[in-house]
């Protein structure tokens, strides 16, 4: 039991070193340097400058090492937790990504909650009926917003409630002059600027766990294996926890752990859509204004994260279930 | 399973299959007849709604919007092949050498796997564009694109060749290949990849539509293919600007995307059912 903690752990920490190794070379692998290989406007400014100038500025950034030795200090600069300097503005990565990040975590939890609160129950009404009216609908209604991409959808319903019903607004987190509103009319403005963000975020995640939730319930609940339950008169209601959700609860835990990629691409698309100032549309302005410090933060955190997400959906799969723990590797 | 049921194809192959093959033919044959249409500035229809000499409608320059759609089917289809593609190049031997030779060579895949997994796709593709690696920008933008959701999208393939083969290689089929003699060459190329190759297959026409996707992302984000080349995520790019005064900017692009992904996934749904009869029946 314990060896397989550390085991998990052991390769847990392996990835970890991969990744981070992964999201230095995408960048720096490439021939030449940032100085030289950025676009065309950054490269005239460079070869302006005089060859000991060049030099100058490449030993200030360490470009004139070979890679494994820049390698290494981005690693031993990133363990201090020190990301660098923007390219674009000078601020710490840290600072900029510090500032950001509780917009963009208070978002995707009420997108999550949502998520959870809606999939829980449009699943187990698929389930329970399976085959029924709702099943069918709600199986083909699935289907279509697999297919359907995120910057689609918050056109579409900018167009629908924000232009033609002007219900909502169409951009932004606050109104003009919404910092001088009541408390409860700035918790009104405030909603109704996330309305359409949230329903972005959320509907991919709803779509997919709705589905989840409905093949786990009717393997574990409604299915043949609970046969022999219903047989002897169990209820649908203890059907459904002791049987369904609890027996569910486990691969959901797998599930979470691939959370935070989805949420990040998600970000990434939706704030941009809706001038939201998030960790999302500062990886896109970064992305466009080639901030390779910005970019190269963002990957890492997000990555980190999902590895730990991973790893600790992992153990919890270990400390919960026997199997896991017997079964070699 | 009563006899001859087997061999009905599903509804969800045959509708995948016929609207990869309209796009297809849009691609090939529509493209080259409307693409002066779809270049062809007019400054006195500029944004004018759909009607019958534009039935959907023009830009924000005044060109027809149906033929700038229409000519995107290439484009996206292109990417979207091509990425499945890469991704089958690269998945196909790191999955078979994981699956087939296991020990360290499987935990070096599999740690790979599991780390490339841990980067958002979207992530990985728009670090790499933005950092703008030099042998990236020598290829043409849709090459480049191809090249970026291959080096992203291999995992599923591996992931599925090797629990494939390690789910074959205790099998009769395996045991009794090597009793007759046969070599790991043999063994690999005759007995299991072809038995291994189905879900390997569904998992690429879900990766085309995936990739088709990710393209129209990078391309609304603007790191796609440029303009003016019409491409669905581009399109719908400038559709952001005129959105409160043009729906069907908005809405015919985005509609085109929709269909051509949900082609590809009913095609790989379909072709999974058809492959594995059990997992139709079930309900």
């Amino acid at each position: 039991m314990i060896l397989g903690v550390c085991r998990r752990l052991a390769s847990g920490l392996v990835t970890l070193l991969l990744v981070s190794w992964l999201a230095f070379a995408l960048i720096h692998a490439a021939p030449g340097d940032p100085l030289t290989s950025g676009s065309s406007e950054d490269e005239r400014w460079f070869l302006t400058l005089t060859t000991e100038h060049q030099a100058e500025i490449r030993a200030l950034y360490h470009l004139d090492e070979p890679l494994h030795r820049r390698y290494a200090r981005w690693l031993q600069d990133v363990a201090r937790g020190d990301l660098g300097l923007s390219f674009h503005d000078r601020r710490p990565v840290r600072e900029k990504i510090g500032e950001r990040l509780g917009t963009t975590l208070g978002i995707n939890l009420v997108a999550l909650v949502l998520t959870g609160l809606l999939a829980l129950p449009a699943g187990g009404l698929a389930a329970w009926r399976s085959g029924g009216a709702w099943d069918r609908l709600s199986g083909a209604v699935v289907y279509a917003l697999y297919a359907i991409p995120a910057f689609w959808a918050a056109l579409l319903l900018q167009i629908v409630f924000s232009v033609k019903l002007q219900w909502l607004p169409l951009y932004g987190l606050i109104s003009d002059g919404g910092e001088r509103l009541g408390i409860l009319a700035r918790l009104v403005d405030r909603a109704a600027h996330l309305a359409l963000p949230v329903v972005c975020l959320s509907y991919g995640g709803l779509a997919y766990l709705s589905r989840f939730v409905r093949a786990s319930l009717l393997e574990n609940a409604f299915g043949e294996a609970s046969r022999s339950a219903r047989a002897r008169g169990v209820g649908v209601a203890r059907l459904l926890f002791r049987h369904g959700l609890r027996q569910a609860a486990l691969p959901m835990l797998t599930l979470a752990g691939f959370v935070f990629p989805a949420l990040m691409s998600g970000s990434v698309i939706v704030e941009t859509i809706f001038s939201i100032p998030g960790l999302g549309s500062l990886f896109t302005e970064a992305v466009l204004q080639r901030d390779v410090p910005v970019v190269m933060g963002l990957t890492l955190i997000t990555s980190v994260m999902t590895l730990v997400g991973v790893v600790a959906a992992d153990l919890g799969y270990l400390l919960a279930d026997p199997r896991v723990r017997r079964a070699p590797g | 399973m009563p006899p001859g049921s087997a061999r009905r194809l599903p509804a969800s192959l045959v509708s995948g299959a016929a609207v990869l093959l309209a796009l297809g033919l849009i691609a090939i044959v529509a493209t080259p007849l409307v693409r002066e249409d779809a270049y062809r500035v007019d400054l006195d229809s500029i944004l004018s709604s759909p009607d019958w000499s534009h039935p959907l409608g023009t830009d924000g320059l005044g060109r027809d919007l149906g033929a700038r759609v229409l000519c995107g089917a290439r484009i996206s289809l292109t990417v979207g092949l091509m990425a499945a593609g890469l991704s089958l190049l690269v998945g196909l031997p790191l999955g078979v050498i994981a699956g087939y030779c296991g020990g360290i060579a499987d935990r070096i895949v599999s740690r790979c796997v599991e780390a490339v997994l841990c980067i958002p796709s979207l992530v990985v593709a728009l670090a790499l564009l933005a950092a703008e690696p030099r042998w990236l920008g020598l290829l043409p933008d849709f090459l480049r694109i191809a090249l970026v959701l291959g080096v992203t999208g291999w995992t599923p393939v591996a992931r599925y060749l090797r629990a494939e083969f390690l789910r074959l290689g205790e099998s009769d089929l395996v045991v009794s290949a090597r009793a007759c003699g046969a070599g790991s060459p043999r063994i690999v190329a005759r007995h299991l990849l072809p038995s291994a190759l189905a879900p390997v297959l569904v998992t690429a026409a879900f990766t085309v539509g995936a990739s088709i996707l990710l393209e129209a992302a990078l391309s609304f984000i603007g790191l796609g293919v440029a303009p003016p080349t019409p491409t669905w995520g581009g399109l719908l790019s400038e559709a952001r600007y005129h959105v409160s005064r043009a729906w069907w900017l908005a809405l015919f692009p985005g509609l085109a995307l929709f269909l051509a992904v949900l082609g590809c996934n009913l095609f790989g749904e379909g072709m999974r059912d058809f492959l594995d009869p059990r997992s139709a029946r079930r309900p």
